[in-house]
C-alpha cells in the first residue's frame, strides 16, 4: 500500500529542494561552473529573516522579501566581483576556469560562515512562523501552518521562474546565453548582464528558500550546508543546467527520502541521495535529464 | 640556460624541512612542538591535495574526509579486534586508497566540476554516517586509540620524515612520464587524450594517491592525537587545507608546505585574538586565487629571481 502522507511528505522537500537547486543549475547552465557558496546564500536569507523579524520587529510577511533580496544583493554582488573576471577580463587561472571558480565560490563560502558565526555569533536562532496554526489536517495527512504556506510560496515561485526563464525578454536572453555565450553576444545580448542576472535570480531564491524554512530549520552559520549538499547531488542527477531535470530530481529525492527515512533506516537518511547518485553516474553519467553532450 | 623549476622547489622544500627538524633544539616547549607538528599533518594534506588540484587540475573536496577515513581505518581496527596501529597504520592507506579508487573511477569519467560536487556530498555524508554510528565508532564522542610512540620528539622526527619521503616522492613523480601526463590533463584533458593519454586512468590514480597520502596522514595524527572524532572530516578542516594550498603557492612543490606552516602557524596566533583566523584566510585565498594564482612561493620568486623561472 502506498503511503500518501509520506509521498506528499517527499513532495514537499521535494520542492524545497528545488527552490535551492533551480538556481544552482540556471548558473552552471549560463557560466558552466559550480557556486560552492550556494548554501551560504541561503544562509543569508534565513538570518535575514530571523533578524530582522525578531530583532526589528517586521512582520514575518515582510521579512520574506526582505530576505529573498538581501540574497539577490550577495549573489549579485558575487557575480560581479568574483565570476565577471572569468568571462570578461583577468584571471591568473588563464584557460583553468573550473578550478578558479571552485576555489573563489569556496573560499567565499567559507568566508561567510566565518564572519556570521564571529559577528552573530554560533548559536542557533529560530524564525517566526508566518501563520499560527500548528497543525491542520488535509485529508488524509496532518500538516503545520507553516509548512502549508511554505509549500504554497515555493510552488508559486518555481512555477513564476520557470515562466520567466521561457517566456520573458530576460528569460529567453538567460537561454541564449546558457546555450552558446559566444553566438549570443554576436546576436547582441549583453551576456554580462545576463549572467547578473542569473546569480542575483539564483541568490533570491536561496534567500527565499532559507527564510521559509527558518522557523522549521534553525538558523545557523553553517545550516547552509545540508540544503546546498543535497541540491549538488540533485544537480548531477537532473543533469547539469537542465531546469526541469533539477525540479525532476529534487522532488525523486524528497520522496526516495521520505520513503527510506521510514522502510530502511531515519539514521542514514541523508547516504540515499549519494547512493542514487553513484549508481546514477556508473549508468547514465549526463544525468537523468542531461543530454549526451560532445565536445569539439 | 633553463633551470628546472621543480628542482629549485625541491630543493627548497627540503631546506624548509631541514630547517624545521632544527627547531626542537631551540624550541622545547610541548605545546609549539605540538603546533609544529599539526602543521606537519596539514602540509600532508596539502601535499596530496596539491598533487591532484595543482598538478591534475582535479578538485576533491574531501582531503580531511580521507583523513578521517584513514584515523578510523586504524582506530577501528585496534579498538574492535585489538589490532596494532603499526598494522593499522599500512591498513588505513589501503583502505583510503581503495574507498579513493572506487569513487575516483566513477566520478573520473566525467569531465568538469563532478569530483568536487561529489567528494563535498560524499565528505558531509560520510562524516554523518561515522557521527551516527554510534554501536561500530562510537559516535561524535570519538574513538581513543593507542599511540604509536612515547614521546612527541619522536612523532615530529617521524612527520618530517614522512614529509621529506613524499616531497621526494612527487618530486620524482613529477620526473616521469606520469607527471607529464598529470600535466598535460590539467592543461588541456581534450588535447591530452587526442594525444594517447589514458586520462581517466591517470585522474583516477592521482586522485588515488592523493587520498593514500590523506589516509596515512589521518591515521598517523591519530596516533598522535591518540583521540579520532568525525570533526577532522569537518569541512572547515578541507577549506584549511585549500587555504594553504592557494596561499601558498598551487602547483608548486614548495608551496604547500610553506602554506601549511605559515597559516597552521597564524591560525595558532589569531586564535588567541578571538577565532578570526578562517575570515582572514579565506579573504586571502579570495584574493590570491582572484589576482595572484601563484601565492606567496610566487611572490617570493618575483622578490628573488631577476628573471622568471
Amino acid at each position: 500500500m502506498l503511503n500518501v502522507d509520506l509521498l506528499i511528505n517527499g513532495l514537499i522537500i521535494g520542492l524545497f529542494y528545488a527552490l535551492m537547486a533551480v538556481g544552482l543549475t540556471l548558473i552552471f547552465g549560463i557560466l558552466k561552473v559550480v557556486n560552492f557558496a550556494h548554501g551560504e546564500f541561503y544562509m543569508v536569507g534565513t538570518y535575514t529573516y530571523t533578524l530582522v523579524a525578531l530583532k526589528l520587529g517586521v512582520d514575518p510577511w515582510l521579512a520574506l522579501p526582505l530576505a529573498a533580496g538581501a540574497g539577490a544583493i550577495v549573489g549579485s554582488l558575487t557575480e560581479r566581483m568574483l565570476m565577471r573576471p572569468l568571462y570578461s577580463g583577468y584571471t591568473s587561472w588563464g584557460m583553468l576556469k573550473d578550478e578558479y571558480a571552485v576555489v573563489v565560490t569556496f573560499a567565499l563560502s567559507l568566508l561567510l560562515v566565518n564572519l556570521v558565526d564571529k559577528v552573530i555569533g554560533p548559536y542557533s536562532q529560530r524564525g517566526p512562523a508566518l501563520i499560527d496554526i500548528t497543525r491542520m489536517s488535509l485529508g488524509p495527512i496532518m500538516l503545520s501552518g507553516q509548512k502549508l504556506i511554505a509549500t504554497a510560496v515555493a510552488a508559486a515561485t518555481i512555477v513564476a521562474l520557470a515562466l520567466f526563464i521561457r517566456y520573458s525578454f530576460w528569460g529567453r536572453q538567460i537561454q541564449a546565453v546558457a546555450q552558446n555565450r559566444l553566438g549570443a553576444s554576436l546576436a547582441g545580448i549583453d551576456t554580462a548582464k545576463a549572467s547578473n542576472i542569473v546569480f542575483t535570480l539564483s541568490g533570491a531564491l536561496a534567500g527565499l528558500s532559507g527564510a521559509l524554512l527558518a522557523p522549521i530549520i534553525n538558523a545557523s552559520p553553517d545550516v547552509g550546508s545540508f540544503p546546498a549538499i543535497k541540491s549538488y547531488v540533485i544537480v548531477v542527477l537532473g543533469g547539469m543546467g537542465s531546469i526541469v531535470g533539477s525540479i525532476a530530481a529534487s522532488l525523486t529525492l524528497g520522496v526516495l527520502e521520505g520513503f527510506g527515512a521510514v522502510y530502511i533506516s531515519y539514521d542514514y537518511r541523508d547516504t540515499f541521495g549519494l547512493v542514487i547518485l553513484m549508481l546514477v553516474l556508473l549508468v547514465r553519467p549526463q544525468g537523468l535529464f542531461g543530454e549526451k553532450g560532445r565536445d569539439v | 640556460m633553463k633551470t628546472d623549476r621543480n628542482a629549485v622547489e625541491f630543493r627548497l622544500s627540503l631546506a624548509l624541512l631541514a630547517l624545521v627538524a632544527l627547531i626542537p633544539a631551540a624550541v622545547s616547549n610541548p605545546y609549539w612542538l605540538g603546533v609544529i607538528i599539526v602543521s606537519m599533518y596539514f602540509a600532508l594534506l596539502a601535499a596530496g591535495w596539491n598533487l591532484l588540484a595543482g598538478y591534475t587540475g582535479q578538485f576533491s573536496m574531501a582531503p580531511a574526509c580521507f583523513a578521517m577515513i584513514g584515523a578510523y581505518a586504524s582506530g577501528l581496527l585496534s579498538y574492535h579486534w585489538n589490532v596494532s596501529p603499526w598494522i593499522g597504520l599500512p591498513a588505513a592507506i589501503i583502505v583510503s586508497a581503495a574507498i579513493g579508487m572506487v569513487l575516483g573511477r566513477i566520478v573520473m569519467r566525467l569531465r568538469g566540476p563532478y569530483l568536487a560536487l561529489t567528494t563535498l556530498s560524499f565528505a558531509e555524508i560520510m562524516r554523518l554516517v561515522i557521527g551516527n554510528s554510534y554501536s561500530f565508532t562510537r559516535g561524535d564522542l570519538g574513538l581513543n586509540v593507542p599511540g604509536l610512540f612515547d614521546s612527541r620528539l619522536v612523532y615530529y622526527y617521524v612527520f618530517v620524515g614522512v614529509l621529506v619521503a613524499v616531497q621526494t616522492g612527487l618530486f620524482l613523480l613529477l620526473r616521469t612520464k606520469a607527471g607529464l601526463y598529470l600535466r598535460a590533463i590539467r592543461d588541456d584533458e581534450i588535447a591530452a587524450a587526442s594525444r594517447g593519454v589514458d586520462v581517466v586512468f591517470w585522474k583516477t590514480a592521482a586522485f588515488t594517491m592523493s587520498t593514500a597520502m590523506s589516509g596515512l596522514a589521518g591515521a598517523l595524527y591519530g596516533g598522535f592525537s591518540q583521540l579520532v572524532s568525525p570533526e577532522l572530516g569537518l569541512i572547515a578542516q578541507t577549506g584549511l587545507v585549500i587555504c594553504m594550498v592557494v596561499i601558498g603557492g598551487i602547483g608548486s612543490l614548495i608551496g604547500p608546505l610553506l602554506g601549511a606552516f605559515l597559516v597552521y602557524a597564524s591560525s595558532e596566533a589569531l586564535r588567541e585574538v578571538g577565532g578570526v583566523q578562517l575570515i582572514v584566510f579565506s579573504f586571502l585565498v579570495i584574493v590570491f586565487a582572484r589576482f595572484y594564482r601563484e601565492g606567496l612561493w610566487g611572490l617570493a620568486k618575483r622578490a628573488f629571481m631577476r628573471k622568471p623561472a
